[in-house]
Formats: structure tokens, C-alpha cells, sequence
């Protein structure tokens, strides 16, 4: 077994909308894109950092007691984190009774990791497996494949949530390895890309180029994220759905419809959100009318749950 | 749904529930007239008056007639069995808080000059209190026995024979017997065919009064006639239709109840028992579907029209009238192959078009369940009734004939109650003997056998949480008092029998029970094929959470001092909020998946049954075990202090009996399932119960009902015994709360039953609002 790590900061069992049947999946931490309306902020670094969850909170102080070098503060009876500074993390983590303060991730093996996973085998008997999502899985990618090649080995059926900002050597291993392969296409004008994301889409779109003529093209699916006013126009699913149709017709694409759950998280990172308002779920008429613009820029596997 | 169905679902519904004391005046009279014979004779006597007397009634729309009341939902009062509570409670019945009923000003005057003088001193309740009351009340706050103040329910009848024979035929067996048999077995066989000719008596009297509904009106006259003849025919010969099969059926339940006033008799499998009659009316074009569907919703509805009145504290402990009509459909046939067939699919047809809290709807999986049934029911399951509840041959069958229970019969076997399992028409299971509340047990291990509520010295000073050197010396400590309670239990068990022996045999009940005619023995004397009785422990999720808590921050980590947590025990965590956070969430708990945590309690469960094997019931069966609650888990929590799991002083403990405490399993519904698959099978014989929440957005999509299928298809192999759903929004609770009145026909499953909602006590619909939910999509 290798001696590779990874850096995970969740594994969601029972995870069912992550692929075939029923499956774990693995969040890998540390992401090359900053997407504004990013699902998981505390996936973003790559190294772990303290979380704290204030309707956890007790207010016992316990974490005020255990700080040596004023990286906790009590402000107007409030708990102020200062990550910054060269604290004993781990001894304030410790403290915490209610895990009001926790770390965003842990460092597992590979052997940990499959350990974690083959614990619902009994479910992926029937249909189902892990899932690598992020963060961005590629972005540790020694240990990514290593993961892969693991329950490769096991038979376990394997999926991946990715960007597809990554070297495209990386993708070329990884793929024998894998079952299922979801890729984001979020923005197709590559300046949009950049704004809302922080880097250039051109490697992205030629990994979507390299995965649809890959012997795994029936296995891909290309995703969109509808993030109101960002990747949800009109324009935006057109363009990418003659993208898509013209590297490989028969291509399995999906439009995903706007998630609000994200915004509470940005509040235990201290971060904010891109939304001041968060918008509501798009209802079936406005998706219906997203679908209908990839149907006539030439999609034919659209996929609707 | 058909119109007839609507129309008369709406009145059942719209009726209010009474206290009747009618029975218990027939009753009396009787016993007064018929001083000097056996009870088994003034038994027979008093039903046979009741039969003949009782004010009956129907509706022109039912197909199918019958109740024990003229009106529905009514609750007896049963004086042979329980007076002295009902003389205490009957001014409050109607405003208790929980399972409410009304009551006449004059029937309670009544029932004090002419019902009470009888009984005081007579009734079950009062002789088993004037043997037994010290030796019961010593351990009540860890052990609580049942059947003290009613008769004996949970049996599956011999349907198949009763529908085969019917009063005619079992009048003419008894004769027989009769006929040859020993002097001390007449009144048995007397008491049968007395019986019996008041059973025949009371479909005659349905028949006449049908006829003479039918001569007033011209509407629904038809219907009327038919039913009228149906009656009469059950009353010379045996059900030849499926039509009369079913209304022979529900007399024999509504009898039953007569008889004995229990909880729960079950019909078992049903679509195996009337498959045949069934078939042949199918090939001879007398039915179809529709016609056989609307046939068995009008069954449906007579289901959830006997309820059963309990006491006070006994409906805190069975909240919801549970009646326990249980029908379980799929499972394997006598070959052990996979076993379903329309009827199978029209009951479940009939759950989800109704969605009342009756029957208590069970699918019987197993490896090679086929798909289409399958799917049904998690169609069925979706719709939110919380039924069909699930069982697994897979974890079931073989562990029954581990019991003596031969290999045919443990194929066939069937649920009673909520979940317990029994064979089908040869068993007094005696399924619900006594509930042993381990958490007490540990409670008094920790705390020199004193109770943390009372001070109060319930049990033997083995020492404390500060004076044990090592978990180990302290799981010894907790062993002797487990012993200790077991060996106190036994014999208040062993007094409930005999008393029941003495005052309440049951005739009607004994003639549909395998080997009691032939024996010429009662059911309640042993005269069954099978003769078990049933415990059930509470609650291993507190037991394995609490000793974890203690195992890892006591003895492993040292974090926590023994004498700061006993403290902290005996003042209900009042200044150690900190600790109590501690012992909450930095110890992992049972249910996600952590085989220490898990193997804690599985292994008490397994020396609590292992401990009850070397004990013989006053039958001369086995004790075994099982795993639920059904509502008890509050009322069992009131009586234990705080706990090292971080549970405050007399809070509920974990709802079912399988399940975590609700919002501790956190790793979702497969490690639950992973969990519970720690617990082995041969500790919950007598049954076990798993409750899951889903939201139902879980079931939108078909790769939803797909994956919740294959969710289901592991379940078996896991060989989990039970597990069951609601599907149900939070909101939908909440709004349910604030308006009652638009939520009367909500239903949820408390425990191993469904119950209206609105009808439960506030605690316990805030419990079920609590529980945890799995909401992924």
C-alpha cells in the first residue's frame, strides 16, 4: 500500500446524489478555483483550519482557558477567533466539549480511507460505491490516484466530482481507475471564467475535450451549476452546450439547479458569501426553460433526476 | 377509492369515542347469577349474554358488519379484569393526556352501584395485587410487568380452521369431545359449546337486524340483503366466498375482543389464509378486483374500529389506542420459496388509498423477495402512513426454530402487536410479559443500588461509580445487579400467570389454538402448541452510549473523575454543563458505525437473553427477548436519573428499541443499519423495532424509490429483524401542533404502530418532531 495522504474535510455517507446508488463520498480539501458562490468554502485551502460553529457554542470559555497566544478573543461575549495567530490549535480544539470548534479536515491514509469507505459495502453490493469530490480532488493528485487505484482493487464502483483544472496528465491516470466521471463546465467565455472563478477555463476545456474522446466518454458527465446572475443565462448554457455537442453529440450533460444551503457555512469560516440575498431554488418552469435552450443547441442526453 | 369507502370512513371518523360500560352490566348480572360454577363456566356465561344482549348496529353502505359497541371506537370497561383503576381514573378519562375518552355522567354512577361492589376484591387487578402487590411494586421502578389488569391479547388465531369450520363445526368438536372425556375437562369443552351458540346467535342477530334496516329504505337495501344472507350462512357453515370469509374473519376478532378485551389478536398472514377463497371466486367470475378491493377496505375500516381502553399510565407506556391488528403479506411459502400474490398487493392497495393507523401493515422481506412487491411497499411507504413496517425472514426464521419452533411452522411465522413475531394459530406467546429497564439497572450500579430520583434503596449496594478500580470491575458490579432483577422479575411474572389461570380463562379464544381441544386445556393453563413468554429490555442505545461515556472518559482517558461524574449524576449535571457537553459529544455514540461503542450493548443484550434461557415460564415455555419500546421509552426515562451519556434526569431515553437515541446517529442511515447489524438476531425473538424518518422529497424520483429498494434489499442481508418509516415533514408536524383540527387524519408511527397524531400527548409529539431525519436529496 503507498505511503501517500490525503487531506479530507468530510466523508457523507448514504451520499445518493452523487451517482449510481448508494455511496460515500470523500471530500478532498484545497481547491485551485475560487467560484463566488463556492458549495464548500472550507474546502478552498488546502490545509486545515479551525472552524467554529457559534450555535454549538456553550460560551463556556473552555477554549479561552486552553489559548496561550490570544488566538481566542472575547469580544461583547462573543468568541473571536484569530487563525493567524501561532497557537496550540490542537489544545483549543481539544477543549471544546460541544465541537462548537473543530478542524475542517483530517489527514487520512490511503489504507485509513479505503477502511472508511468498505465500511458500507454491504450497500454497494447492490449498486453503488465512493465518490472524490472537493475541493478539487486533482489537487492532491499522487494521493487521489493511489485512493483510486485502492478500491479499483476492492471492486468498489468509483465516481469523481472535478473541475478539470489540472494538468491533463493527471486525468490520463486516473482514469482507468474510474467508473464515473462528473466534470464541471461552469462558464464558457473565458473572461466570464476567470471573474467568477479566479483562473483561465482553456485547460478545462481541453480536459472536457480530452475525457469526451476518451474510451470513458459514455461515462462523463459535464455539469453546470446554475449560480443566478453568474453562470445562469441563456447565453452561457447555449455556448457551452455547442461546445459539448461538437466534441461528442451524444454527450451526457446536466444543468443543476441553484443550491442556497451553501450560505450558512461561509459564517463558521468568517468569510462572506457572494449573495447578500440568497436566491431561492429555480422553480420547474425556469429549469424547464434552461433545459430547453440545451436541447436546442444540439444536447441529447440531458440528464434530469 | 370507492364512494362507499369515503362515505363511511368519514363517519367512523367523526364519531366520538365513549366509555361503555354496557358489557360490564352483562357481565356482572352474570356472575351474580352464576355464582357457584367454575370461572371457565361464568366466563363462557358472560360471553354467551354478551352475544345475545349487546345493542348492535351497522351502517347500509358496510359490506362487512360487526363491532363489540354499537358505536365505534368505544372503550369497555371489563371489570373481571381491571375495576379499581377505572373506579380512580373515571373522572379524568376524558381530559388525561393521553388516549382520551368520554364518558357518561350516568354510566358513571352507574358503574359505582352496580358494577364496582361486584368486582373489588375479585377483578385480576385487585387479586394479583392483594398476592403479588409488594413483590411487583419492589422492582417497578426497573421492571414493569404487564397484563396485571386486562387479559392476555397478542395471539395470532388459527384463521384457516376457523374459516374451515366455523361455530358449527367447533360447537360439534367440543361435543364430541364431550362425549369421552374426563370429568375435570367438562367445563372446558362446556364452555365451547355454549360459546359457540351465542357466536351463532350473534350473526343471526346482524342477519335480522340487516333485513330489517333493508325493509325501511330501498337505498342500499341490496347491499343489505346480501350481508344479511352472508350471516346468516356463517352462522350454519363455514365461509365458502371470499366475500363471507372476510366477514367471518372479522366476527371472529370482534369475539375475541369480546372475550377477552386485550390487546391485539392478528389475523397473521392473510394473503395466505384466504388466497384460496380468493381464487376460486376469481375463476368462477363471482369477484374482481375492484369488487375484492372495496370488499377489503371495508375491513380496513372495521380494523380501526376497536380500540381498547387503558389506564391511565398504561396509555403513557402504549400511547395512541394501539389494537395490534397485524396482517403481514409477502415472506416464504412451506418450501421456503418466495412467497406474494394479488392479495398481497391489494392490501397494500388498500393501506395507501386509506392511510388509517389499522391494520398494522407488515411486509415480510427476505433474500429473494421479488421486485414488484417490493416496490409496492416502499411505494406504499412513501405515501407517508408509515406503514407498511418491514421484517426479515432472513434474521427471523432460523432463530425461531432456535426456540423450539419447528421449521414449518417458523416459515410461517406472523407478527402480533407491533412487532412481535409468533407463529400463526398454536402459540400464546405471552409476548409482552415484562419490560426491564437496563439503564435503571445501571443507574443503581452506579449509585450503591439507591435510586438518583428517590435516594430510595432499590436494590443491593455492589458499590459505586468512585469505588470501582476498572471498567471491568464495574461491568461485574453491573452484571450482579442485572442477575439481581432478573431473579425478582421471574416470579411476578410467574403471579400474572397464575391469576390470569384463575379468573380469566378464555373459551372462545382456547377453541381457535392449536392442540387445546385436544388437550381439553385453556390456553391460559398452557393448553397451546407453544408456550412463550416474552421480555423486553430497555433501551441498549442509553446502556451502550452510557457505558462508553464512562469506559473512554473515566477509565481509558482519564478525563473526567469517577467522583466528579457521580456527582455530577446525583445533582443532574447542575453545574457541570461542561462535563455533560463532554460526555455528549467527544464520545462516540451507538448508531454511527463504531464497533466498541455498538459491542457494548450488544453484548448486554445478549446476557440479558442469554440470563432469561435459564429461566421456564408457569406454561412450561421459554422466556427470550426483544428490543422495543413502543411509547415506553418516555415513561421508562422518567424513572431514570441523569445518565453518563449526558442525558438529564428523567428525559426519554432512545425511541423503537433498535434505534440510536434521536439525533445521535449522525453518520446517516447505513451506519445505523451497520450499528443495529452488531445486535444478534437471538436477542429479539421476540421482536425487535428500528425506526428510520424520511423526508418524503427521498422518494420524488424513481432512482429514489430505486435506491431506497436496494437500502431495503441490504437491510436483509444484514439481518436486521425489523424496521420501519415515517415519512413525514417536519412542518407537517409542527402545523399539526398548532392546528389539530386540520391535521385528525395524520398519522405516525409512534412505535411498532401508527397513531393519529394529533391524538398523542404534546411530550410525545415533540419527541417525534426530535427525531432525527435523513434528508439527502
Amino acid at each position: 500500500m503507498t505511503t501517500s495522504k490525503l487531506r479530507v474535510f468530510d466523508i457523507k455517507r448514504f451520499s445518493t446524489h452523487d451517482g449510481i446508488g448508494i455511496r460515500t463520498t470523500v471530500f478532498l480539501k484545497g481547491c485551485p478555483l475560487r467560484c463566488k458562490w463556492c458549495q464548500n468554502p472550507e474546502g478552498l485551502l488546502p490545509t486545515a483550519q479551525v472552524l467554529y460553529m457559534e450555535n454549538k457554542c456553550i460560551h463556556c470559555l473552555s477554549c479561552l482557558n486552553a489559548s496561550k497566544k490570544q488566538g481566542i478573543e472575547v469580544k461583547d461575549g462573543k468568541i473571536c477567533l484569530h487563525r493567524e495567530k501561532k497557537e496550540d490549535w490542537n489544545a483549543i480544539v481539544d477543549a471544546c466539549p460541544t465541537r462548537a470548534l473543530q478542524f475542517d479536515s483530517k489527514e487520512y491514509t490511503i489504507e485509513q480511507l479505503v477502511t472508511e469507505i468498505k465500511k458500507d459495502e454491504a450497500f454497494f453490493k447492490r449498486e453503488g460505491g465512493v465518490t472524490v469530490s472537493g475541493g478539487e480532488p486533482f489537487l492532491q493528485p499522487e494521493g487521489l490516484l493511489a485512493l483510486l487505484k485502492a478500491c479499483h482493487e476492492e471492486k468498489i464502483h468509483t465516481a469523481i466530482e472535478t473541475s478539470l483544472f489540472t494538468d491533463s496528465q493527471w486525468l490520463e491516470k486516473a482514469l482507468p481507475y474510474l467508473d464515473q466521471i462528473y466534470a464541471d463546465c461552469k462558464l464558457f467565455d473565458a473572461k466570464e471564467h476567470k471573474k467568477y472563478t479566479g483562473v483561465d477555463n482553456t485547460l478545462i476545456l481541453k480536459n472536457i475535450q480530452l475525457l469526451l474522446q476518451s474510451d470513458k466518454k459514455e461515462h462523463v458527465i459535464i455539469r453546470t451549476p446554475l449560480i443566478p446572475t453568474m453562470t445562469a443565462t441563456k447565453e452561457n448554457i447555449a455556448a457551452i452546450s455547442k461546445f459539448l455537442v461538437s466534441v461528442y453529440p451524444d454527450v451526457h450533460y446536466e444543468i443543476l439547479n441553484y443550491n442556497p444551503l451553501a450560505q450558512s457555512k461561509y459564517a463558521y469560516l468568517d468569510m462572506d458569501f457572494c449573495f447578500k440575498e440568497n436566491p431561492k431554488l429555480y422553480t420547474k418552469e425556469v429549469m424547464e426553460s434552461f433545459y430547453s435552450v440545451a436541447k436546442e443547441n444540439g444536447i441529447r442526453n440531458l440528464v434530469i433526476e | 377509492m370507492e364512494n362507499r369507502i369515503q362515505i363511511l370512513k368519514d363517519k367512523m371518523l367523526s364519531q366520538p369515542r365513549y366509555v361503555s360500560i354496557e358489557q360490564a352490566l352483562i357481565i356482572t348480572r352474570t356472575y351474580k347469577e352464576h355464582e357457584g360454577e367454575s370461572a371457565q363456566m361464568k366466563r363462557a356465561y358472560a360471553l354467551y349474554n354478551a352475544l345475545n344482549e349487546l345493542e348492535i348496529g351497522i351502517e347500509p353502505e358496510e359490506l362487512i358488519v360487526g363491532n363489540r359497541t354499537k358505536g365505534v371506537r368505544y372503550g369497555v370497561v371489563f371489570p373481571e379484569s381491571g375495576i379499581s383503576w377505572v373506579d380512580k381514573e373515571l373522572e379524568t378519562i376524558d381530559s388525561r393526556p393521553q388516549d382520551r375518552f368520554l364518558v357518561r355522567p350516568e354510566d358513571i354512577e352507574t358503574f359505582r352501584k352496580e358494577i364496582l361492589p361486584y368486582w373489588k376484591g375479585k377483578s385480576l387487578e385487585d387479586v394479583l395485587r392483594q398476592r403479588a402487590g409488594e413483590k411487583i411494586d419492589a422492582i417497578s421502578k426497573v421492571v414493569k410487568i404487564n397484563q396485571k389488569d386486562h387479559a392476555q391479547g397478542h395471539i395470532c388465531p388459527n384463521v384457516a380452521e376457523w374459516l374451515e369450520k366455523g361455530p358449527q363445526g367447533l360447537k360439534e368438536e367440543a361435543l364430541h369431545h364431550l362425549e369421552t372425556c374426563a370429568s375435570d375437562k367438562q367445563d372446558f369443552y362446556r364452555s365451547i359449546v355454549l360459546i359457540m351458540e351465542g357466536v351463532q346467535n350473534f350473526m343471526m342477530r346482524y342477519h335480522d337486524l340487516l333485513l330489517k334496516e333493508a325493509a325501511k329504505t330501498s337505498q342500499h337495501a341490496s347491499t343489505m340483503k346480501k350481508v344479511a344472507e352472508i350471516c346468516a350462512n356463517l352462522s350454519r357453515r363455514p365461509a365458502q366466498t371470499f366475500h363471507e370469509a372476510i366477514q367471518s374473519m372479522w366476527f371472529l376478532f370482534v369475539i375475541l375482543h369480546m372475550e377477552s378485551n386485550a390487546s391485539s389478536f392478528s389475523p397473521g398472514r392473510l394473503d395466505k389464509t384466504l388466497y384460496p377463497y380468493y381464487k376460486k371466486d376469481k375463476e368462477e367470475l363471482l369477484i374482481n378486483d375492484q369488487e375484492a378491493l372495496e370488499i377489503i377496505e371495508c375491513l380496513w375500516l372495521k380494523f380501526n374500529q376497536i380500540v381498547y381502553l387503558r389506564n391511565k399510565n398504561s396509555a403513557k407506556y402504549f400511547a395512541g389506542f394501539p389494537i395490534g391488528f397485524n396482517i403481514a403479506v409477502g415472506g416464504v411459502d412451506e418450501n421456503g420459496q418466495d412467497f406474494s400474490n394479488e392479495l398481497s398487493h391489494l392490501f397494500l392497495t388498500a393501506q395507501e388509498e386509506l392511510g388509517l393507523p389499522q391494520p398494522n401493515l407488515s411486509v415480510r422481506l427476505h433474500e429473494h423477495t421479488n421486485e414488484e412487491l417490493l416496490r409496492h411497499a416502499v411505494k406504499v411507504v412513501s405515501k407517508g402512513s408509515g406503514m407498511p413496517q418491514f421484517f426479515n425472514d432472513k434474521a427471523i426464521v432460523h432463530e425461531l426454530e432456535k426456540l423450539g419452533i419447528s421449521h414449518k411452522d417458523a416459515l410461517d411465522y406472523a407478527i402480533v402487536g407491533c412487532v412481535e413475531l409468533t407463529t400463526q394459530g398454536n402459540n400464546l406467546g405471552w409476548s409482552d410479559a415484562a419490560m426491564f429497564n437496563m439503564n435503571k439497572v445501571l443507574e443503581l450500579t452506579l449509585n450503591h443500588g439507591k435510586c438518583l430520583l428517590t435516594g430510595q434503596q432499590l436494590g443491593p449496594d455492589l458499590g459505586s461509580l468512585s469505588t470501582y478500580q476498572s471498567f471491568d470491575a464495574l461491568q461485574e458490579a453491573f452484571k450482579q445487579m442485572m442477575l439481581y432483577f432478573i431473579d425478582k422479575m421471574i416470579p411476578c411474572c410467574e403471579e400474572v400467570e397464575k391469576a390470569h389461570i384463575d379468573i380469566l380463562p378464555t373459551g372462545f379464544l382456547s377453541s381457535v389454538i392449536d392442540d387445546c381441544m385436544e388437550k381439553g386445556l385453556d390456553v391460559t393453563k398452557g393448553g397451546a402448541h407453544y408456550n412463550l413468554s416474552g421480555i423486553q429490555m430497555i433501551q441498549v442505545a442509553n446502556l451502550a452510549d452510557s457505558l462508553a461515556a464512562i469506559k473512554q472518559m473515566v477509565y481509558d482517558e482519564k478525563r473526567i473523575e469517577p467522583q466528579a461524574l457521580e456527582h455530577a449524576l446525583q445533582t443532574n449535571f447542575e453545574h457541570d454543563e461542561v462535563m455533560r457537553q463532554m460526555l455528549l459529544n467527544r464520545v462516540p455514540k451507538y448508531g454511527n458505525d463504531v464497533e466498541w461503542v455498538d459491542e457494548l450493548g450488544a453484548k448486554w443484550a445478549q446476557f440479558f437473553r442469554d440470563t432469561l434461557r435459564n429461566y421456564t415460564n408457569y406454561r412450561g415455555g421459554i422466556y427470550h427477548s426483544g428490543m422495543y419500546t413502543v411509547s415506553a421509552h418516555v415513561p421508562m426515562g422518567q424513572n431514570v436519573g441523569a445518565s453518563a451519556d449526558g442525558r438529564l434526569s428523567q428525559t426519554p431515553l432512545a425511541d423503537g428499541g433498535l434505534s440510536a437515541v434521536y439525533g445521535r446517529d449522525l453518520k446517516g442511515p447505513t451506519a445505523v443499519l451497520k450499528s443495529v447489524s452488531r445486535l444478534k438476531d437471538d436477542c429479539t425473538t421476540n421482536g425487535g423495532l428500528l425506526n428510520m424518518k424520511f423526508l418524503p422529497e427521498f422518494f420524488a424520483t424513481e432512482s429514489g424509490i430505486q435506491k431506497f429498494c436496494n437500502f431495503l434489499r441490504t437491510f436483509v442481508d444484514l439481518e436486521i429483524p425489523h424496521i420501519q418509516f415515517n415519512v413525514v415533514r417536519r412542518e407537517d408536524l409542527l402545523a399539526a401542533q398548532k392546528h389539530p383540527e386540520q391535521y385528525s387524519s395524520l398519522t405516525v408511527r409512534v412505535a411498532g404502530y401508527t397513531a393519529y397524531f394529533t391524538e398523542l400527548a404534546g411530550d410525545l409529539q415533540n419527541e417525534i418532531i426530535a427525531r432525527t431525519s435523513y434528508d439527502n436529496i
